[in-house]
């Protein structure tokens, strides 16, 4: 019996203590739909996800999944869906073939199908050859499309999928979609959660979530028609002046600068920003895409952006601060970074793409002289970063993925620690960290343990932490991992002003999109820099007159792989 | 309750033990580092307790009494200055654990049949120690002959450890404690890792009832623990020549039991926690500390204050204590250790209902 609707859920919500992490979410999933819950790190998402599966009870609201409440029914729910949660959730000392046996065996599939349905399932992932290989010596691309096969091998009527495709290379991110495509073919309902934007479009119908409360809900064209003719696309010849003038324009809720002289803006109303027309070559309206519904629909709850420190014009390129010839780095056997040889210029932002394990984590630490290289030399301002690290040291700054901020410190107490861990001198202790705060966009720091502190705010202060001694070059290890859209973008337009101010900038980071905001590019794959150049060099390069940095990522993957065939 | 399901599960954790280097060490090779360390480093036995001698009788009556303190074993003679005051300079600075004075007139006195005072001298500061020094001193100089008569000739006789050999009583204490220390954590450790990884979600979202899960769980660590259980009573027993008196068999199927026990407190300690850390603790906190203190494993119950007998008497290793020193040393059987056993049982029991029903198939 399939019932109408696979999930029902009305007015739900959860608590844990006081605090509401979900409130006042109403939705229905029919049969074979496809269902997407989008929202930056914190909206909600995986509490959400795991009350359908009925493995934690919501506090408020009903729901009610495959036909049963998931309060009362829970073991019937939990017994009949598939639940994939966020990150690694197999057996790493079994082997593939011992985790799907497993799963069978716990979920009750016939012994006399399990065959069958293995065979097809490990085909579709392209497994098959990896069966007696232990899941933790797999990639991570295998490891989820692992997961979900042993999620798919009881047949279940409905998928619940916690960010499938969360660190995970495009590449694998594809066939993940290519094994979903045949599940939602065979009928199955699919409610996936992510925070990657630009995947909700491969979704029936999308839930935008922000901060426990639903933004918007409907399907990917409906949302993007309700953000049309509030996104325009600018092309000028001096776009420093004109992001001087959107900043002024109250309509204007945020703007990113592409490649070239290109600037995309969101507004709060349907018109034009309102801007001089001297520099101006074209202004006009554009596709609205789901980054831009979430930046226009989260916009009543953001203030303005602030300017108060708008960036000075763009200076003339300086000379190669960061210098690098040859670096290569093994560890034992294994070569993590493999004969990279490049420069950086003062005031540049040098963005290196690749998927995990393509060795820009080691390219970095070798750069900022934590780690010393096998072979070659690198350079930071003229010092060698293997036998000066000193010297290197108080010249970089330092911004991982996990915001290496003290949690139960409040903002002062943590940018106080960093200031003296760099040697600021004593007296110049507040105008630093008022500079560093003013830089990093943060109004005001408050008395609070930053652990409480939202995914945003943390980030910005982990950057002001990371440039309170004034370094010449910022490293940045994924900076915008999970963080909200909007807060992303203002993110972006503080990097670019620290740019302009001359530093330089090595940025790591998953959201492909993200690279247009990028002086240059390298993308980095098995240790090797495969291409580097502008973005616009490189669609040349590979003869494209358009297309989106994913394709000219995989373009560059490709042309490699068949240069290693050929040789 | 379908087998299928929870077989899988036990075998799911069987390979993921033996592919395991961590939990084989602490599971096989860690008791038996515990039971080797403990049973040749706690001893209660004193011998050759250095001695400082003052005599200034230096007749062959004051040579006698030495030769008696240091011939007894107990003793041994580290200096044998003339002036008192050397001696007592020796105990200042710990170098002797007791003097022994024999003044001027000593033998003379003897053989008057005269009182002959004699004084031994023993250092407090360890009092365990110095209680024992002083007994056998006492006992030395009561049988001298010649010297004061007592009013009653005691006759003392120790039962079931005549030779007092502690290693014969800290040995079977020992497999008390050490099936309480490692399988409990090892069980405790392999939910909260499955927590912790969020390999457990999984086990959430499944048919798997929870009765399946714990008893699947309980399976393969029971066997472990029993395992465990076979190689410490085997090595202590064999490598340290302790005399069993009792029924091998009894030991073990008590033993068996009491693993079960112990594996059980580990399950319920799991589901109180959500790390690996934590788990340790609680674990360390509810098995090895009280296993050690407050089992009578080293010191007695019977003389602590009531408020601790009471604590004491809320873990299982003190019963399991009394079963083994029972079956061991006095060759008790089924008939005089069935209230432990009993105890055991159901603690047990209680345990893993406890267990049973703190477990949710839940997030939080």
């Amino acid at each position: 019996m399939v019932p109408d609707s696979i999930v029902e859920a009305e007015g739900l919500g959860r608590r844990y203590g006081g605090r509401a992490v979900l409130q006042d979410v109403s939705f229905q999933v029919g049969p074979g739909e496809v269902f997407g819950v989008v929202g930056p790190d914190g909206a909600g998402k995986t509490t959400l996800l795991q009350m359908l599966a009925a493995i934690l009870t919501p506090s408020e609201g009903r729901c009610r999944v495959l036909g049963e409440d998931v309060r009362r029914r829970a073991s019937l729910v939990q017994a009949r869906v598939g639940y994939m949660s966020q990150g690694f959730s197999l057996y790493d000392r079994l082997t593939v073939a011992e985790n799907i046996a497993f799963a069978a065996d716990i979920r009750d599939v016939p012994r006399t199908e399990l065959g069958e349905r293995r065979a097809q399932l490990l085909a579709m992932a392209g497994l098959e050859r990896f069966q007696d290989r232990r899941e933790g010596a797999l990639s991570g691309g295998m490891r989820k499309k692992l997961a979900l096969c042993t999620n798919l091998i009881h047949e279940p009527p409905l998928l619940i999928l916690d960010e499938p495709s969360l660190g995970v290379d495009p590449l694998s991110r594809r066939e993940l979609w290519k094994i979903l495509d045949t599940a939602r073919a065979a009928g199955r309902s699919i409610v996936f959660a992510t925070s990657y934007m630009e995947e909700a479009d491969a979704s029936d119908r999308v839930l935008l979530l922000r901060d426990g409360r639903p933004l918007a809900m409907g399907t990917p064209a409906e949302l993007r028609a309700g953000a049309q003719g509030r996104v325009y696309r600018i092309a000028t010849a001096e776009p420093a002046s004109i992001e001087r003038e959107l900043a002024a324009d109250a309509a204007v809720i945020s703007f990113q600068r592409l490649s070239g002289n290109e600037i995309r803006t969101q507004l709060r109303m349907a018109r034009p920003p309102r801007i001089s027309g001297n520099a101006v070559t074209l202004i006009e309206p554009t596709e609205p895409t789901m980054e831009d519904v979430f930046t226009v629909g989260s916009a009543d709850a953001a203030p303005p952006i602030s300017e108060a420190h708008a960036a000075p014009p763009a200076q003339q390129m300086g000379a190669s601060v960061v210098v690098a010839e040859c670096v290569t780095r093994r560890f034992g056997a294994f070569t993590a970074v493999d004969r990279v040889s490049l420069s950086i210029r003062a005031g540049e932002v040098l963005g290196l793409l690749g998927p995990n394990g393509a060795g820009k984590t080691t390219l970095i630490r070798i750069l900022c002289g934590l780690l010393a290289p096998t072979e070659g030399r690198a350079e930071i301002a003229g010092f060698d970063v293997a036998r000066q690290s000193e010297a290197v040291r108080v010249r970089i700054g330092y911004m991982s993925q996990k915001f290496s901020l003290y949690p139960d410190l409040t903002a002062r107490e943590n940018l106080g620690f960093f200031a003296r861990a760099y040697g600021v001198p004593r007296a110049e202790f507040a105008s630093r960290i008022g500079w560093a705060v003013a830089r990093a966009g943060l109004e005001q720091i408050d008395e609070k343990p930053v652990g409480g502190l939202s995914g945003a705010i943390r980030q910005r202060l982990a950057l002001a932490c990371a440039i309170v001694h004034r370094p010449q070059v910022l490293f940045l290890d994924e900076p915008t991992s999970g963080v909200d859209p909007l807060s992303r973008f203002r993110f972006w337009r503080l990097i670019a002003a620290l740019a302009a101010d001359g530093v330089s900038i090595v940025v790591t980071t998953h959201y492909l999109e993200e690279a247009t905001f990028c002086d240059r590019l390298g993308l980095m794959m098995d240790g090797r820099l495969i291409a580097i150049g502008a973005l616009a060099t490189l669609k040349a390069d590979l003869g494209l007159s358009q297309g989106s940095v994913e394709e000219v990522f995989l373009g560059f993957i490709a042309r490699e792989r068949e240069n290693e065939r050929v040789t | 309750m379908k087998l299928r399901r929870m077989f899988a599960f036990s075998r799911k954790e069987v390979l993921e033990i033996s592919r395991d280097p961590f939990t084989l060490w602490v599971a096989i090779f860690m008791p038996l580092v515990m039971l080797f360390l403990f049973a040749y480093a706690i001893s209660l036995d004193v011998e050759n307790a250095p001695l400082v001698v003052v005599d200034q009788d230096k007749s062959a009556a004051s040579r006698e009494l030495q030769a008696r303190f240091l011939n007894s074993g107990y003793f041994m003679l580290t200096d044998a200055p003339q002036d008192a005051r050397v001696a007592e300079h020796a105990l200042m600075r710990g170098e002797t654990r007791a003097a022994l004075f024999i003044p001027n007139g000593f033998a003379r006195r003897l053989s008057r049949g005269e009182p002959a005072p004699v004084q031994l001298i023993v250092d407090g500061t360890y009092a365990t120690t110095a209680s024992i020094l002083s007994a056998y001193g006492r006992a030395i100089l009561y049988a001298f002959p010649g010297e004061l008569r007592l009013p009653i000739q005691p006759e003392v006789r120790v039962w079931y450890n005549p030779q007092l050999r502690s290693r014969d009583f800290i040995v079977p204490g020992l497999f008390a404690v050490i099936l309480m220390a490692f399988p409990p954590l090892l069980t405790a450790l392999a939910v909260a890792r499955e927590k912790e990884l969020g390999t457990i979600a999984q086990i959430y979202a499944s048919p798997m009832t929870k009765g399946e899960f714990i008893a699947g769980k309980l399976l393969p660590y029971a066997v472990l623990a029993f395992l465990e259980l076979l190689i410490v009573v085997g090595g202590g027993l064999l490598w340290f020549s302790v005399p069993i008196r009792g029924s091998l068999l009894l030991l073990i199927v008590v033993g068996l039991l009491y693993v079960v026990c112990t594996v059980s407190i580990g399950l319920l300690v799991s589901t109180l926690v959500r790390t690996q850390l934590a788990a340790m603790l609680v674990a360390l906190i509810v098995t090895l500390m009280p296993a050690f203190l407050f089992s009578g494993f080293v010191y007695p119950i019977f003389t602590m204050p009531a408020a601790f007998q009471t604590y004491a008497s809320a873990f299982p290793t003190r019963y399991f204590l009394e079963a083994s020193r029972g079956i061991v040393l006095r060759g008790a059987g089924l008939k005089e250790i069935w209230v432990y056993v009993a105890i055991i049982a159901a603690y047990t029991t209680v345990v893993f209902l406890l267990a049973a029903w703190r477990f949710r198939k839940r997030i939080a």
